[in-house]
């Protein structure tokens, strides 16, 4: 029997028809099986001694089988971290590797999931494929990974996404790139990470790990279980839960002090007749036609009033221009420009909801800036500098999203933001790290007054408050 | 090709069809030529600008999916690239060293203009060695926004440049250039839009099932192409299947991929969306497509049918394939009137499946005694290319199987390793006494002796 990868399957040349797990394809006749099961194919017919044989087995055994599906090597790596593993972390790495490397490991947000990772990737000594749901974790990612494994691979961490499609030993990409094209690659990876694996069940992200013949699988979430109890499917493409830390051991740890400060700024004369001219458009239209906005549904009705109704869709540009002016208000810009003035020495990060005003802020006070555009290489650079103190401000758009490991910083920067409750809670959370001297942190929101942001402004502070004593 | 959320489709009982544009109307021909002028009018232009004027078009235009579908397709056709001095990633290295001795650079009102931002700028332009200008305006030259319209179907932009190294590329607005007749017209561009329409509709394919009656060499052409698998049936006119290829009229093909072996795979969606375009290269075809209903990444999920035949108006912009074999063709024909042999020529457009593709032979060589032969003639190929298709008539014990490869091209019979005595090498044409040589050789005793009219 010859085993071959071929298109994110694994053809079985001449095989027997006591083969398991495999169809008969009748377009090419031969046997076919789907490439998760190589792990399988290949015990089943190389039967180790103390398992008992079938005549089946027996008579495969006599066969030799070649394999040329397996075109992953092997690696030997050890991380360069200075951190001692948690003991929780050593306990999931060892209940991992005893259930033959399958599984998943669940762990809160923020409890070093990352960093298990890599010891796992030491662990298996094989090439790997980490697949993670945006390309902000992806950047997140690839600097981790190359922080950890320096040059110990034959080639730098590659990344698969976002612009960037480099293979490597040690490879990175999105849910999006490895279901495109998984059928192409999916034979040379050993190990599979899987980050916030309780999206993987989606069908069409499950042809990931269906179509790689990788032996060893880990998965990562803070949330398992789904509403659709599809995680049961993750069973059989990755392995059971091998171990599970409760959420409530972990929390408190890392909260500290923080003040935060609101300010607000007028919007300048032509500013403030563009907007109100925008919004009254908006609002006209929006009661005229009785939507509830501020609630999801009569939200979801005005837009889709707005995709067949010329007046609607002339409503939503306006609502989106006055979005536009109050964010990029021009006073934000002054009152940014005192604000630097007073934390010059600090380390700080200053938000926008949008590139080109990052950008701007960017050429005009010359500081380096993150956004979705920034390249995977640059910006694990960029991040590179600020950890060590080299660079001692950032400005970036809404990039530093889920489970992002940001580095400390003592002084944020609000210049504008959506209404997501989850979002602004998140953007705190990473300021609020501790930063090694326990300096407290400062957060400062600039919003302009008398626009929406002001009602969106409060709004989120409630949200968070909500969220806080939940 | 569209984006998934540029697709306009409309679903009823069932069935899924994309909702076609008359490119006739007078509306759509307006938009479409309002486009292309601001393609042309863009040129040498940052990309932001453009998708900013595109975009004001849409404002109280709820046909707004069909004006960004279009642009979309010129987008296709365009190029652009970062023009800048330096390359930009340096410049804001050298920025943000700079500017992190020099914080906090704010506006010091007292001190007039904000001349600290300025020290900075200029210190690294001095640095770098290019103007302040450049400086500024190079420091983001990289972002998409920021990169110039270089190409727009066949108008480019000309380039005032020594080495592409050079520090001096520029780009001067008086300098395009038209290089070729403009192939972009609002024609072209709605025809191309319905095509895309319905490719868009195959993204969330599952299987296709295709019936065509001729051309079939060039549709399994780009079956293979785009990696799609095939199950064949020969049909008779009316689309019904038959016993053998011998009564064919036509074919029927099932594509899908390997893994749909195991379950409904969404995957070769892509594959058949591409494929599409060959289709209408047919003069009668039909197809059928399993659509998978719902959202993406929703668990549950219905399916859909979606048709579409040679009457829908859709045209190919793919090439016909062929050309250099069919004046191979008409040239052997034509000397084979001339010569004496009993040997008949026939044109045969058999399907050969091979499993991993399918073979169509040009030609069938046939005696009045029943013995008959088919012959291939393969115009352009690489030893590999050669070597597989051999290995695969070897195990498809097409023994029967004449092939006519041509010997202009680089490589040569000795660069093959594997050659069968079923090959004919020819140089510029084929000689009929060589193809009745290797007949006589192998042909196969038919079990009916054939009478043709």
């Amino acid at each position: 029997m010859r085993l071959t990868f071929d298109d994110g399957t694994l053809l079985l040349e001449d095989a027997p028809d006591s083969v398991p797990y495999a169809e008969w394809d009748d377009r090419v006749d031969e046997y076919r099986a789907q490439a998760y099961r190589y792990h399988d194919l290949r015990q089943w017919a190389t039967p180790s001694s103390r398992d008992q044989q079938t005549l089946a087995q027996a008579t495969m055994a006599g066969d030799s089988v070649e394999d040329d599906a397996r075109a992953y090597s092997d690696l030997t790596l050890s991380p360069a971290v200075a951190i001692e593993p948690r003991g929780y972390q050593q306990a999931a790495l060892k209940a991992w590797i005893e259930h033959d490397r399958r599984g998943s490991v669940v762990l809160p947000t923020g409890s070093g999931k990352t960093f298990l990772a890599i010891q796992a990737i030491a662990d298996a000594g094989v090439s790997t494929l980490v697949v993670v749901p945006t390309i902000d974790l992806l950047n997140q990612w690839h600097a981790t990974l190359t922080n950890a494994f320096g040059d110990q691979p034959p080639d730098d961490v590659g990344v698969l996404g976002g612009g960037s499609h480099t293979i490597t030993d040690v490879t990175v990409t999105t849910y999006d790139s490895a279901y495109r094209y998984i059928n192409e690659y999916g034979d040379q990876f050993g190990l599979l990470v899987v980050d916030e694996v309780h999206h993987l069940p989606a069908p069409t992200y499950r042809q990931i790990p269906e179509m790689t013949i990788a032996p060893y699988r880990l998965g990562l979430t803070a949330t398992y279980e789904r509403a659709d109890n599809q995680h049961e499917a993750l069973d059989e493409l990755l392995g059971p839960v091998v171990y599970e830390e409760d959420v409530d051991e972990l929390t408190g740890e890392y909260l500290s002090d923080y003040e935060t400060i609101h300010l607000e700024v007028e919007l300048t004369a032509d500013e403030r007749e563009r907007y109100d001219e925008e919004y009254q458009l908006y609002r006209d239209y929006v009661d005229a036609h009785d939507f509830d906005i501020w609630k999801e549904r009569g939200y979801q009705e005005f837009l889709k009033r707005s995709s067949y109704d010329s007046q609607g869709r002339r409503a939503l540009i306006a609502k989106q221009r006055a979005e536009e002016i109050a964010r990029t208000a021009e006073k934000k810009l002054d009152t940014l420009d005192n604000l630097l003035k007073r934390h010059y020495d600090d380390r700080t990060i200053i938000f926008t909801a949008n590139n080109d005003f990052a950008y701007g802020i960017s050429q005009e006070f010359v500081i380096p800036c993150i956004t979705h555009q920034t390249a995977t290489e640059e910006r694990t650079d960029l991040l590179d500098r600020f950890r060590t103190g080299e660079y001692s401000m950032l400005v970036t758009s809404q990039v530093l999203d889920e489970g992002i490991d940001v580095p400390a910083a003592n002084v944020g920067i609000i210049l504008s933001g959506s209404a997501s409750k989850r979002q602004y809670a998140q953007r705190l959370g990473r300021i609020l790290r501790p930063t090694e001297d326990r300096k407290p942190a400062r957060l400062y929101e600039i919003i302009a007054t008398n626009t929406k942001e002001t009602y969106v402004s409060q709004h989120r502070r409630r949200g968070v408050r909500t969220d806080a004593d939940s | 090709m569209l984006t998934a959320d540029l697709a306009r489709s409309r679903t009823r009982n069932g069935s899924i069809k994309p909702l076609f544009i008359d490119p006739a109307k007078p509306q759509y021909r307006e938009t479409a030529q309002e486009l292309i002028d601001i393609f042309e009018d863009h040129l040498g232009e940052p990309k932001g600008n453009l998708e900013e004027t595109i975009d004001q078009l849409t404002i109280a235009d709820t046909d707004y999916k069909i004006v960004q579908g279009l642009a979309k397709l010129l987008t296709d056709e365009c190029e652009f690239e970062t023009v800048a001095a330096t390359d930009p990633q340096e410049i804001r290295q050298a920025l943000f060293a700079k500017a992190n001795e020099s914080y906090p650079i704010v506006r010091q009102p007292t001190l007039g203009d904000d001349t600290q931002r300025l020290e900075v700028y200029s210190a690294v332009a001095d640095q770098l060695g290019i103007s302040l200008k450049e400086c500024y305006r190079g420091m983001y030259a990289d972002l998409e926004d920021n990169m110039l319209l270089v190409r727009f179907g066949d108008l480019r932009v000309d380039e005032y440049a020594g080495d592409s190294s050079s520090s001096t590329t520029r780009l001067t607005g008086d300098s395009e250039e038209t290089y070729a007749e403009d192939t972009i017209s609002v024609d072209w561009l709605l025809t191309r839009y319905n095509l895309a329409l319905a490719q868009a509709v195959l993204y969330d394919a599952t299987q296709m099932r295709i019936q065509v009656w001729d051309h079939f060499n060039t549709v399994f052409s780009y079956v293979k192409l785009f990696g799609l698998m095939h199950r064949i049936y020969p049909i008779d006119e009316s689309g019904e299947r038959v016993e053998s290829t011998d009564v064919a009229a036509g074919y029927e093909a099932i594509l899908d991929g390997p893994a749909s072996l195991f379950s409904k795979s969404r995957k070769y969606g892509i594959r058949m969306a591409n494929f599409l375009p060959a289709l209408p290269l047919c003069d009668r075809w039909e197809m059928e497509a399993e659509i998978l209903d719902g959202e993406r990444r929703s668990t549950n999920s219905g399916s859909l049918t979606f048709e579409l035949d040679h009457t829908d108006g859709l045209s190919s912009h793919y090439g016909d394939q062929g050309k250099f074999d069919s004046d191979l063709e008409r040239t052997l024909s034509q000397k084979w009137e001339r010569a004496t042999t009993d040997w008949e020529l026939r044109r045969e457009d058999d399907v050969l499946d091979l499993g991993v593709e399918v073979m169509i032979p040009d030609f069938a060589v046939e005696h009045p005694d029943g013995r008959r032969a088919i012959l291939e003639i393969v115009g352009f190929w690489t030893p590999e290319y050669l070597e597989e298709k051999l290995a695969k008539i070897e195990a498809a014990d097409l023994d029967h199987l004449l092939i006519a490869v041509s010997d202009r091209l680089e490589c040569s019979a000795t660069d093959v390793e594997k050659v069968s005595d079923q090959v004919l090498w020819f140089k510029s044409g084929i000689h009929v006494y060589d193809v009745v040589d290797l007949a006589d050789k192998h042909a196969i005793q038919t079990s009916v002796e054939r009478s043709h009219d």
